[in-house]
């Protein structure tokens, strides 16, 4: 289409650079940000989805600290155990060291040989009983549950570990990568350098207490309560008995020794938001960057091209009565946009893969996948078209007998 | 050519209506070169705008080679500008960003020829005003007089069979008023249908007819001019 | 002359009050974005300490295990084991402190108050001569309490509230993790941002509620909080098997006035560790560091990778605004092409236009600044309830944020003025006056 004026336009753009150029960069940056910002945001969204294998809604925990010199920490849990699982509408509860996503949390090193020169897989470990399946709602994909048999009491400051451990299925595949799952079942592994263990069985899914650790699927359950003082009760409960359950229980359980205090009873839920917090806070912060930016952005080629417009006044009255049709003012705003936002995307692509390559130097950023840059880039061009429309309406809508007006 | 009968513009605000032109009745044949003069406010811009179809009329008719404009589009009203009628503006009206080239190019853009057929027009038509050899300059690198020479160029591009000039001197000195309006007789001459607006009663004269407008009416006393008077220039 | 100028530019900004409302809230929301972001920066790296930083040493051993570093950087371990913290602490020619974390409950002699879990800090009396926290009652502990294992704490000023309902409570006695402890000073209001005497569990925590000597954890086999790291399992069994572990779970800062004693200290470490290796520790070569508080914290990386990306990004974002404002400032001026040439013809000099063109940007600079400071803080508050306690509770703004926010505004607009108000003055005089 030769009346799309490419050639003029351009030509009377260069006259008039740096109205064009302060656009052109605009939206270089523009897209420099929207673009790394969305890449940061969509990994944190990924990041945040991966699931812990719980009954999240239907799950919470809490502490209870003995204190005294007379406090029977294994009769205590013995009995606490009892009476939260024969409470109706709990499905199973644990006593246990850890709680996924919480941040604080034991882990060792695995290996499938003994010795401290052999590098070990970092894992997380739970000191659970028999019921830690089911209050985990974890799948047993190879091998048993732990039998009540198994489970023996750890005492304060006892370092050693039971021999048997049931592990997720990331772990197995860590420490057996050739071997499958069935075959893992039965295996020795040496915990801290040279302590065997037997894998009993294999879960599908569990997560690790630190959300940032790489590692955050490897999991190590051991048949064990503890004597401490100080302990965590993990406990599912049917679905919508949860609030209700947390209130009653840390009631009965304060109630049932006077010295001990009942603390930070808290829901799966609320240690997810906690640990993912400044996650969902970068993905809050960057969004709202994004939708600001893009939109003085907009307003800055609406203000620009506005003032081009009234700047232009007579030309376009002149070029209406030489014949030029409403659609065809039109099209030469939206025209010479979208040669503005072409050149500032050109430079926009090169910022945004620049600020990708400092943002890795720099910081834990990966690199963008490719199809970030060609959406950035129509997305700019949309951006652009939708905001030089107004200004380029009211172009067209400028009287041709402005062109015989002589002010 | 152009037939206008019984003719009315008025324009209203929320105060006053003003009629520009009332009942006014003109024609202009294929081949004059029809001066319009009258005082300013007596409704010749109106009456160039209307002609020019740059504005629509209240009322009345208007007919222009044959075609009734009254009941056109916007659209078809640019394309008939376009193919139709040359300008030829009083502050020339140039692109001051735009070459010569471009310039003159404007309209045959909008006309959709091809590349090849709109360089040869510009070519001609910048050769025929003498300033073929200026086509990559800036509006504001040349004179008065040049730079109407390059409205007219432009104007003529589009090969119209009807010009319509408001006050084509009124920017220029005398010795460049002249020139113009030598090269607009010798397009006359040619054959393009001109009619002009001017305040000029010297200019008027040298015109083929000479319409007299006053307070939005065709004043009677017609004046018939020889043309012999102006052509040996 | 200025008030003229001023005048000018208040009609003017009204006269286009669109336009003008839409360079401030561009300007406004740039600065907003920039302070919001740089103040977490300058809160998170800000220094706890200052006029003692550069004489505060965090003091780094590697006792890590033969065959693999403690990190992929062979970096020294973050923390000493309780070994190392004690046996350095017996060289007493230097300035030291060792600490490590615990948590007790704390019982009051009131019977009315219910028992509560406290964050005890286990450290020597150094902490209070080296760190200077305020006291509100009483002072540190004697030196030879550390010696002595005597059972006295300072209590926090929350802490005194609580059990002693902010009463003098100096020579008083509470029960902690079932012992006695005897009051001998209250701590006045302490909040150091980040905490950087320990930053292992995070920077930004406040102050433990408790401080107590370190040499106490032995006998009342105090539990260990913190950050707990081993490359072999401990050889002994029980409370003492694994405090003479390789397990590192403690903290330990050394104060020295010049480089002298820098060179001097670390030569002592070295000899410490070269002495530990013909025990049969210390198996890596040597790698001992000392470090200043604000390189530790860097170390450390308390600055979170997110607020520095958010930084960049948020001056990016002002550079957008500052960019829209030039634009919008141009297309402004050029339409004042007429009156401009109209001044100039009556006689105004270049400079004189000048001055009124970047007076009118100064203007809007100032109030996008004044709105933008008010925008930071809304920033502030959102990011704070954002983040809960990644980020601590006290950011705000101090005076230099505020001036940093005033002179940012005020020099990013009149840069972006500049320009456009140069274009303006170069307007001939003569020309516009005819045509147009």
């Amino acid at each position: 289409m030769s009346n799309l004026e490419f050639g003029p336009i351009m030509r009377a753009l260069l006259r008039n650079k740096v109205g064009a150029i302060l656009i052109a960069l605009q939206i270089a940056v523009t897209m420099t940000i929207i673009v790394n910002a969305v890449f940061i945001i969509v990994e944190r969204k990924a990041m945040m989805e991966r699931e812990s294998g719980l009954d999240e809604a239907n799950t919470f925990y809490l502490t209870t600290t003995g204190f005294g010199k007379d406090f029977e920490s294994k009769r205590v849990t013995i009995e606490d155990l009892a009476l939260i699982r024969n409470t109706p509408g709990v499905i199973d509860a644990i006593q246990v060291n850890a709680i996924p996503m919480s941040g604080s949390g034991w882990s060792m090193g695995l290996a499938t040989q003994p010795g401290e020169e052999i590098e070990s897989v970092g894992t997380a470990n739970y000191m659970v009983d028999d019921h830690a399946l089911n209050t985990y709602d974890a799948e047993l994909l190879a091998g048993e549950n732990f039998s009540p048999e198994d489970i023996r009491f750890r005492e304060r400051n006892q370092s050693d570990w039971p021999d048997l451990a049931i592990i997720t299925q990331a772990l197995a595949k860590s420490l057996f990568p050739e071997l499958g799952i069935d075959e893992v079942v039965g295996k020795t592994i040496y915990i801290g350098d040279n302590e065997a263990m037997i894998i009993k069985g294999i879960i599908d899914k569990l997560q690790a207490p630190w959300v940032g650790w790489n590692n955050l699927d490897h999991v190590t359950l051991t048949p064990e309560m503890m004597a401490f003082p100080s302990m965590r009760y993990l406990i599912r409960t049917e679905p919508g008995m949860r609030d209700k359950l947390m209130t009653s229980l840390e009631e009965t359980l304060a109630n049932q020794y006077p010295n001990r205090i009942i603390r930070n009873v808290e829901t799966i839920t609320a240690t997810r938001d906690k640990s993912y917090r400044q996650h969902s806070a970068m993905i809050n912060i960057l969004t709202a960057t994004m939708i600001l930016l893009t939109l003085i952005t907009a307003l800055g080629i609406i203000g620009l091209a506005s003032f081009n417009v009234n700047r232009r006044r007579k030309q376009i009255g002149t070029r209406r009565a030489l014949g030029a049709s409403k659609q065809a003012i039109i099209r030469y705003f939206m025209v010479e946009n979208l040669i503005i936002s072409s050149f500032g995307l050109i430079l926009g692509v090169g910022l945004t893969i620049g600020l990708n390559f400092m943002l890795i130097e720099w910081f834990a950023v990966k690199a963008l996948d490719w199809y970030y840059i060609p959406t950035g880039v129509v997305l700019l061009f949309v951006v652009g078209q939708l905001a030089a429309f107004g200004p380029a309406f009211r172009a067209a809508q400028i009287s041709p007998a402005l062109a015989t007006r002589t002010i | 050519m152009l037939k206008m009968n019984n003719l009315c513009k008025s324009f209203r605000t929320e105060l006053v209506e003003t009629h520009a032109l009332r009942n006014f009745t003109f024609s202009v044949d294929e081949g004059d070169f029809v001066s319009v003069t009258g005082p300013s406010g007596s409704g010749k811009t109106t009456f160039l705008n209307i002609a020019g179809l740059l504005e629509n009329h209240t009322s009345g008719s208007y007919l222009l080679d044959g075609i009734d404009v009254k009941t056109l589009s916007d659209k078809q009203r640019s394309q008939l500008r376009n193919e139709k009628i040359g300008f030829i503006f009083q502050s020339f009206n140039l692109i001051p960003d735009l070459n010569l080239f471009d310039n003159v190019d404007v309209p045959l853009r909008y006309r959709g020829l091809s590349r090849a057929e709109r360089h040869q027009r510009i070519e001609e038509s910048l050769a025929r005003v003498g300033l073929a050899n200026r086509m990559k300059h800036l509006p504001s690198q040349l004179s008065g007089g040049q730079q109407q020479r390059v409205a007219i160029a432009r104007a003529l591009a589009g090969k119209p069979r009807f010009l319509l000039a408001d006050e084509p001197t009124g920017n220029l000195d005398s010795q460049m008023a002249k020139s113009v309006m030598g090269l607009l007789q010798e397009i006359n001459q040619q054959g393009t249908t001109i009619v002009m607006v001017t305040h000029d009663p010297e200019l008027a004269m040298q015109t083929s007819r000479n319409v007299f407008v006053r307070d939005g009416q065709i004043s009677e006393a017609e004046t018939i001019m020889p043309l012999a008077a102006a052509s040996n220039q | 002359m200025f008030t003229y100028y001023l005048n000018l530019a208040v009609k003017s900004i009204r006269r286009n009050m669109g336009l003008s409302s839409l360079m401030v809230l561009a300007i406004a929301l740039g600065i907003g974005a920039c302070m919001t972001t740089v103040t977490v920066n300058y809160m998170m790296s800000s220094n706890p300490i200052p006029h003692k930083s550069d004489q505060l040493f965090y003091v780094q051993l590697d006792n890590w295990g033969p065959h693999f570093p403690f990190n992929d950087e062979n970096e020294p371990p973050n923390q000493v084991t309780w070994r190392d913290a004690n046996n350095l602490m017996q060289h007493r020619q230097f300035k030291q402190v060792a600490m490590g974390t615990s948590g007790a409950v704390i019982e009051s002699d009131n019977r009315e108050l219910k028992p509560f879990m406290a964050g005890i800090r286990l450290t020597y009396t150094n902490f209070f001569s080296m760190f200077e926290p305020p006291f509100l009652y009483g002072g540190p502990w004697p030196s030879d309490a550390d010696d002595n294992m005597e059972q006295v704490v300072v209590l926090s000023k929350k802490t005194n509230q609580q059990v002693f309902e902010g009463e003098n409570s100096v020579g008083r006695s509470l029960t902690i993790g079932g012992n006695r402890f005897r009051v001998v000073g209250v701590l006045d209001d302490y909040e150091p941002i980040p905490r950087f005497y320990d930053v292992s569990t995070g920077a930004f925590q406040s102050p433990e509620d408790v401080f107590m000597p370190l040499t106490l954890k032995r006998p009342l086999e105090l539990s260990s909080g913190g950050n707990n790291n081993c490359w072999k399992d401990p050889d002994g069994e029980g409370f003492e098997g694994y405090l003479m572990s390789e397990c590192i779970n403690y903290q330990f800062w050394v104060e020295l006035n010049d480089i002298a004693e820098q060179k001097q200290y670390l030569s002592f470490l070295n000899a410490y560790v070269e002495e530990q290796k013909t025990l049969g520790r210390f198996p890596r070569p040597l790698n001992n560091r000392i470090s200043a508080i604000m390189e530790w914290m860097e170390i450390q990386e308390v600055v979170a990778d997110d607020a520095q990306i958010m930084m960049w990004l948020a001056s990016l974002f002002l550079l957008v605004c500052l960019l829209n404002t030039v634009g919008l400032l141009l297309s402004k001026y050029a339409t004042r092409t007429s009156d401009i040439a109209l001044r100039r013809a009556i006689g105004a000099t270049k400079q004189a236009i000048f001055s009124q063109y970047i007076t009118e940007s100064a203007l809007i600079g100032i109030l996008g600044g004044i709105l933008g400071l008010a925008l930071a803080l809304a920033g502030i508050e959102a990011v704070k309830s954002m983040y809960g306690d990644f980020i601590s509770e006290h950011v705000g703004m101090d005076l230099t944020i505020v001036g940093i926010a005033i002179v940012l505004s005020i020099v990013s607009s009149v840069l972006a003025g500049c320009y456009p108000a140069w274009k303006a003055c170069s307007v001939p005089p003569a020309t516009q006056l005819r045509n147009q």
